[in-house]
């Protein structure tokens, strides 16, 4: 999804001049790389960094920058980015492919070097198909060995790579292989200005190093809300009926089909499917029950808004019920009109119109940065699972006492000590969580880890289960030791765990903690936001005392309210 | 409004339109240097929907000079 002539876009940002910046990168490449600022810069625009700056690393030395980033870049980037081809490596790789293969090592070792000494995000390359003449795929001479070093120089690299931690790849030749190499390759520029890309396919290097950039630093979409009609198959339920609408092996059936599996492969990865539909319910379930190539059913979904309602209505419904902003919905729907609707009264809903040419349904969010996760964790893989387990909460708790009910699920919290296999997940509580978090600290995953080993702070995280299983890691708190008083830095909980008294108990296990830190003081801060006021009174509720700064809460470590008794504690460290 | 090529110009160099005219080349204006040069290029490409040889780019030492080049290419400006 790259931006339209971000070539204007990124100089007009320019002119105006220099603010200080929210996000940089350094770029150094075995080729010239300036055409890649203007798309990688209007892409970060576009994605709601303010103020992105870019800067260049000298020209093909990439083992020099790695060992010395600080010179290349001039300060410390957030996120620095290497990009090289197999050609520029070494002159003559047919002739000696085991000096390629050398400095392969050599610039692995550099790369290490540079990840013990720079924390933020590394973005490296897989070299593209090389595109020099000796290496012409078309040639039929059976003892050619181009394409046999090429893998083998990016097998070596990509074990070197998976070697380091944390760090991120763009695949150039895959981007190489989208776009087709004479699409991609512009010998003109090569000769004139050590520049070998098209400016196409500058846009997608640019913009795929814009995702990797964002995707550690900005929320993805979380649900796609889904009609039916023309979305999930071919045709109206209600006037063409089960037998009459297009869903199975013969086209445009296969490609309603075909969509419906993309779906299910992102509702494995943790996006939640909703249906926005205006039909006759027993119409609707008789096809997702019954229909025989009905990829999706009803347990792969989240939320189903099937009525007459506007689809306004329906997706406002859908965020309230799984407790997510608007801003985290793609909306799918054939109608231009509907779009429209949703468009202007929602706009914070992203939109997708079902292409025109059902064909390409399949890939309409294929290339998308919607969905866009620098890993993905357990608690992704098991959302909807848990959703409607949160259901069958939901029905229990209205058939008893507020008591009753928290007594009934059997409540089992453990907090603990965090380590780097949880490192993925806490990353993303921290990131995400808007509404209970009493400081709203942004960290990337470098900062967390840090924070992990210094000695004066303690990353706690807490995982919750009841009779209906398991929610996972919903729980985040980082403290802080300043001599006797123990400092709650970060303090935040998932929404999905609310009203179970998670939070005290939650609460009284960190002071616990503190209180082995032999801190006397604890020491809480409340920082508004737009999203988070239901915890402005949760220090206070809990034995906190005002201290002379404003949304500053003191408590003695034995004043604080205690575990309530149904839940049963655990405490790791 | 200004000669649409000079106003090119003025745009991927950061120069103002007032300060340009078809004498203006890398050796009279300094933020017209290699990058600026490839950038040129690839804005003049990209605005008159055209491809460059190597050599017409290569001609192009002046706003003057490239203003013939696209001339003869039949782009009108």
């Amino acid at each position: 999804m790259s931006v339209a002539d971000p070539g204007k876009v990124w100089r007009k940002f320019k002119s105006g001049g220099g603010a200080s910046p929210d996000i940089t990168v350094g770029i150094a490449a075995s080729v010239t790389a300036e055409p890649i600022e203007s798309y990688l810069g209007a892409y970060l625009l576009g994605r709601g960094f303010k103020h992105p700056r870019l800067t260049f690393g000298p020209f093909n030395q990439l083992p020099q920058v790695c060992r010395n980033h600080v010179q290349a870049f001039g300060d410390t980037p957030d996120a620095i980015v290497l990009l090289w081809r197999t050609e520029d490596l070494f002159a003559d790789l047919l002739a000696e492919p085991d000096k390629a293969l050398a400095a392969v090592n050599d610039l692995g070792d550099a790369l290490s070097i540079l990840r013990r000494n720079f924390s933020g995000t590394i973005i490296v390359s897989a070299p593209p198909y090389p595109t020099v003449p000796d290496f012409d795929v078309r040639q039929i001479d059976q003892t050619f060995m181009g394409a046999a070093l090429s893998s083998r120089i990016r097998d070596l690299w990509m074990s070197r790579v998976a070697s380091i931690e944390r760090v991120r790849m763009i695949d150039l030749q895959a981007l190489q292989t989208q776009a087709g190499i004479d699409a991609s390759f512009d010998p003109r520029k090569w000769y004139l200005y050590r520049q070998p890309w098209t400016e196409p396919f500058w846009d997608s290097v640019g913009t795929q190093i814009g995702r990797l950039v964002a995707a550690e630093r900005l929320s993805a979409k979380k649900c796609i809300v889904l009609d039916a009609d023309n979305t999930l198959w071919g045709g109206i339920i209600g006037e063409d009926g089960i037998e009459g609408i297009a869903l199975g092996n013969e086209f445009p059936g296969s490609a309603y089909r075909d969509f419906q599996k993309y779906l299910l492969h992102l509702q494995r990865r943790g996006v939640l499917l909703a249906v926005a539909s205006k039909n006759n319910p027993a119409d609707f379930y008789d096809v997702m029950d019954r229909h025989d190539a009905m990829v999706l059913r009803r347990e792969h979904f989240a939320a189903l808004e099937i009525h007459w309602d506007s689809k306004i209505e329906s997706i406002r419904r859908v965020a309230k019920d799984l407790n997510i902003g608007l801003d985290s919905i793609v909306f799918v729907d054939d109608s231009p009109k509907e779009i429209g609707e949703v468009q202007e009264r929602l706009p914070d809903v992203t939109c997708v119109l079902v292409p025109e040419e059902t064909a390409e349904l399949p890939y309409c969010l294929a290339g998308t940065d919607y969905f866009d996760l620098p890993e993905i964790t357990e608690e992704d893989k098991r959302r909807t699972e848990m959703i409607r387990a949160d259901r069958s909460r939901k029905e229990l708790h209205e058939t008893m006492s507020e008591e009753e009910f928290k007594a009934a699920l059997g409540l089992e919290m453990t907090l603990f000590r965090v380590d780097k296999q949880h490192l993925a997940r806490i990353t993303q509580l921290v990131n995400k969580t808007n509404q209970f978090n009493l400081t709203t600290i942004r960290r990337s995953a470098d900062e967390i880890e840090a924070l992990m080993r210094s000695p004066n702070h303690m990353v706690l995280g807490m995982e919750l289960r009841d009779k209906y299983g398991d929610y996972g890691l919903v729980g985040v708190s980082i403290l802080e030791r300043a001599k006797e008083n123990c400092v709650i830095d970060t303090m935040l909980m998932s929404c999905r765990v609310l009203g179970r008294d998670a939070e005290t108990a939650f609460i009284a296990q960190v002071a616990k903690v503190a209180g082995g830190w032999k801190c006397k003081t604890i020491e809480g801060r409340y920082v508004p936001t737009a999203k988070n006021a239901m915890v402005k009174d949760l220090y206070p509720a809990h034995g906190f005392e005002k201290a002379a700064n404003d949304g500053v809460w003191v408590a003695r470590p034995e004043n604080i309210t205690k575990s309530p008794p149904h839940a049963k504690v655990k405490v790791v460290l | 409004m200004s000669d649409p090529l000079i106003q090119l110009f003025s745009e991927v160099l950061g120069v103002s339109a007032e300060k340009l005219s078809d004498v203006s080349s890398p050796d009279n204006t300094s933020q017209w240097d290699s990058l600026a040069a490839m950038h040129l290029v690839a804005a003049i490409e990209s605005k008159y929907s055209i491809r460059l040889s190597t050599k017409e780019i290569m001609k192009m030492s002046s706003i003057g000079t490239a203003r013939k080049v696209l001339l003869d290419k039949n782009i009108s400006l």
